[in-house]
């Protein structure tokens, strides 16, 4: 029962319930890692499903991202001594010479309201400064984003600087499949659902 | 405390309109229709509308009807200005008053496209059961009318069994046309059994009837007997004449103009005579025929388009509630040809601001009609209705306080504002492509004929009719009976 209500809220995108709600499924005795994967992730799943059927829109998909991350803030502390099951660490940023960061920004929303770690390194990200952070970081996946058809070159450039040392994911309106394959990158993600699976195929 | 409101208009919002005719124009055209009735009159095929004129002062001869200015002036005055039409639930649902528009299939074409087999074959009465289902879910389809004039009945009775048709399969306003007084009578007495009573189908009509002259300046018995037992009924009633340059009017679009409010209002006149304050909707289809072919052309004539909107600037002038004709085309099937000159013809009534407009789901002059055509009608008419809309300027929509939240190189996606507003201010397509190329090449490459066609399927089968009583359904049964009976 209040684990049906978090993932109404989620799926609603009830930003300001959230926390309420599982307030209240706490003090019924719910567990909060019952919280994060039997309400919280199924209903950011939901949503995904949703997302790709044309049954939601954007603006409705990150009002729901936003909740679920609210969410996972209010039951993450709780979560001591308990086995939390932390899908993974990507690094995302636009690359050098790209200064739009819209779809970027909503992949990391994304992959936040699945319960990744995400480091977004912001815009016009050198390549040298995605070695740096693979080096400190140790992520799992490395995400570049290119809006222009100009700088997809630059995209080829990282992701053959980042080489094998972790795997890679591409995404931004002009890559494509097909580019993906020709520069070598692990994987591409024509939309910030998309990109959630994606990233989850090429960590586990 | 701050009122934050430093203006007294807070809220500004225009639609989008255009106008076709000034005020001097149309004064202009009024005297030359009155010009024409006074003078050369016209010719009324029905002896007690020709007793009527007479015994009101017009100067007869035999036939021949000539009718004074004043007489016209005085039918415009008495008519209403506004009909209100409800659904067959007796809700008032459209407003035929100022520029308000509503969309609605056509009438009598004798072929349909099948819409399992793709093959064009007659019309059929379970064809009307389809278009008033589809009409039932589709947003902006705001009447029915059968498009067809079937051809599995008795001979003589088609208007009564799509009648019956519609009735059982929409809650929508219908608008029929009909052969004779007889039937409609027929007809009449289905829509006031599913009303309740007479009174009630009075009060709230959720029918109108459609009737033409034969133009030019000609009225057949049959169309003037209906315009006169619909006034008695007190029921709305629109006489639509079908007016061709070079053909049945001088090949001018003002000439087709005259002629067409010329024949319009000479019903007027019959039917405020039978009974002032009778509803009455005044309109055409205005076309040129093509030389070539001799069609009459549809959609593929700009000046249709043109006229039919100088037409309703006329009858805003005039006062009178307004029928119009789009969403139908000269092409064959539904083509490249066909959205072309569905969207221009759609788009041009919208932005006249006609009050009823039909046709929609036309193929080939009217002579066929298409399920996929009409779900195609009900797409455009949304992206028009989204422009005719205009733009709404007040604090909320200016959102300056929003942009200064958000600031240089952010953006907009996360915030509530864009959340609450989306849908609201931005039209969204329903079979319209936007999808990446590969997500359409992923979906199968369709044509967006290919998601009509889908489309049509899957909403027929979603759109369950909302049953009438037994009771009901026994009596339009016992109706539809009779009149059969009478016909042997």
């Amino acid at each position: 029962m209040e684990l049906k209500a978090i993932y109404e809220c989620v799926l609603t995108g009830e930003r300001d319930q959230i926390e309420g709600v599982i307030q209240r499924a706490l003090s019924a005795g719910c567990r909060p890692a019952d919280i994060i994967n039997n309400a919280l992730i199924r209903g950011m799943d939901e949503v995904g499903r949703k997302m790709k059927e044309g049954d939601m829109f954007v603006p409705e998909v990150l009002m729901a991202a936003n909740t679920m991350k609210i969410g996972l803030q209010a039951v993450k502390p709780l979560m001591e001594g308990e086995e939390t099951e932390a899908p993974g660490k990507i690094a995302i940023g636009t690359v050098s010479g790209d200064l739009h960061d819209i779809g970027k920004n909503l992949v990391v929303m994304m992959l936040e309201g699945a319960g990744f770690k995400v480091i977004d390194l912001g815009v016009d990200v050198s390549k040298d400064r995605f070695l740096q952070v693979i080096e400190e970081e140790k992520p799992d996946l490395i995400g570049l984003s290119a809006l222009l058809t100009t700088t997809m070159k630059t995209m080829g450039e990282t992701v053959q600087a980042i080489g094998g040392k972790v795997k890679t994911m591409i995404g931004g309106a002009p890559v494509t499949e097909d580019f993906a394959d020709e520069i070598g990158a692990s994987g591409y993600a024509p939309d910030a659902v998309t990109a959630v699976d994606l990233a989850k195929s090429l960590i586990f | 405390m701050w009122n934050r409101c430093s203006r007294s208009n807070e809220s500004d919002h225009v639609s989008v309109q255009c106008k076709v005719l000034s005020d001097g124009q149309c004064a202009r055209l009024y005297n030359a229709v009155l010009e024409v009735l006074e003078r050369t009159g016209c010719e009324i095929f029905c002896p007690e509308a020709v007793e009527l004129l007479k015994k009101a002062g017009c100067w007869t001869d035999g036939l021949r009807v000539r009718i004074p200015s004043h007489l016209v002036e005085r039918a415009i005055g008495a008519a209403p200005s506004r009909v209100v039409l409800a659904d067959r639930n007796g809700k008032r649902r459209l407003f035929l008053e100022g520029n308000n528009t509503y969309f609605g299939p056509g009438p009598t074409n004798p072929y349909f496209f099948d819409l399992q087999t793709g093959e064009r074959r007659k019309v059929l009465k379970s064809d009307v059961y389809d278009v008033a289902r589809l009409v039932e879910v589709l947003p902006n389809m705001d009447f029915a009318m059968s498009l067809a004039c079937i051809s599995d009945c008795t001979s003589g009775l088609a208007d009564v069994h799509e009648v019956h048709a519609m009735l059982q399969n929409t809650t929508k306003p219908i608008v029929t046309w009909g052969y004779n007084a007889a039937n409609m009578a027929t007809i009449i007495s289905m829509c006031e059994t599913v009303a309740g009573s007479p009174e009630a189908l009075q009060k709230n009509p959720f029918v109108v009837v459609y009737a033409e002259p034969t133009t030019p300046l000609r009225h057949s018995k049959e169309a003037v007997e209906i315009l006169l037992y619909m006034s008695e009924k007190g029921l709305p009633q629109l006489y639509t004449p079908g007016v061709q340059g070079c053909a049945t009017a001088p090949a001018s679009m003002a000439g087709v103009l005259v002629v067409a409010a010329a024949d319009n209002l000479a019903g007027l006149v019959i039917n405020q005579l039978k009974r002032e304050g009778a509803p009455y909707i005044a309109g055409g289809v205005t076309t040129n025929m093509d030389m070539k072919t001799m069609i009459h052309c549809y959609g593929s004539s700009p000046e249709f388009s043109l006229m039919h909107a100088a037409l309703t600037d006329f009858l805003h002038y005039l006062q009178l509630p307004t029928w119009s004709t789009a969403g139908c085309a000269d092409s064959k099937i539904l083509d490249e040809q066909t959205a072309i000159e569905y969207t221009f013809s759609l788009h041009s009534a919208a932005l006249s601001g006609a009050n009823l407009v039909h046709d929609s789901g036309f193929l080939e002059t009217g002579l066929s009609g298409s399920l996929e055509a009409l779900v195609m009608a009900d797409e455009i008419i949304g992206m028009s209705r989204n422009i005719v809309k205009g733009v709404r300027i007040d604090e909320e929509s200016l959102a300056v306080d929003i942009i200064d939240k958000v600031g240089p190189g952010g953006n907009f996606l996360t915030e509530e504002h864009t959340f609450k507003n989306f849908k609201k201010e931005f039209w969204i397509p329903r079979d319209i492509n936007r999808d990446i190329y590969r997500q359409w090449s992923d979906k199968g490459k369709t044509t967006y004929g290919d998601r009509l066609r889908a489309r049509a399927k899957q909403m027929l089968q979603e759109s369950v009719p909302k049953k009438l009583s037994d009771d009901v359904l026994q009596k339009l049964q016992v109706l539809v009976d009779e009149a059969e009976a009478a016909k042997v």
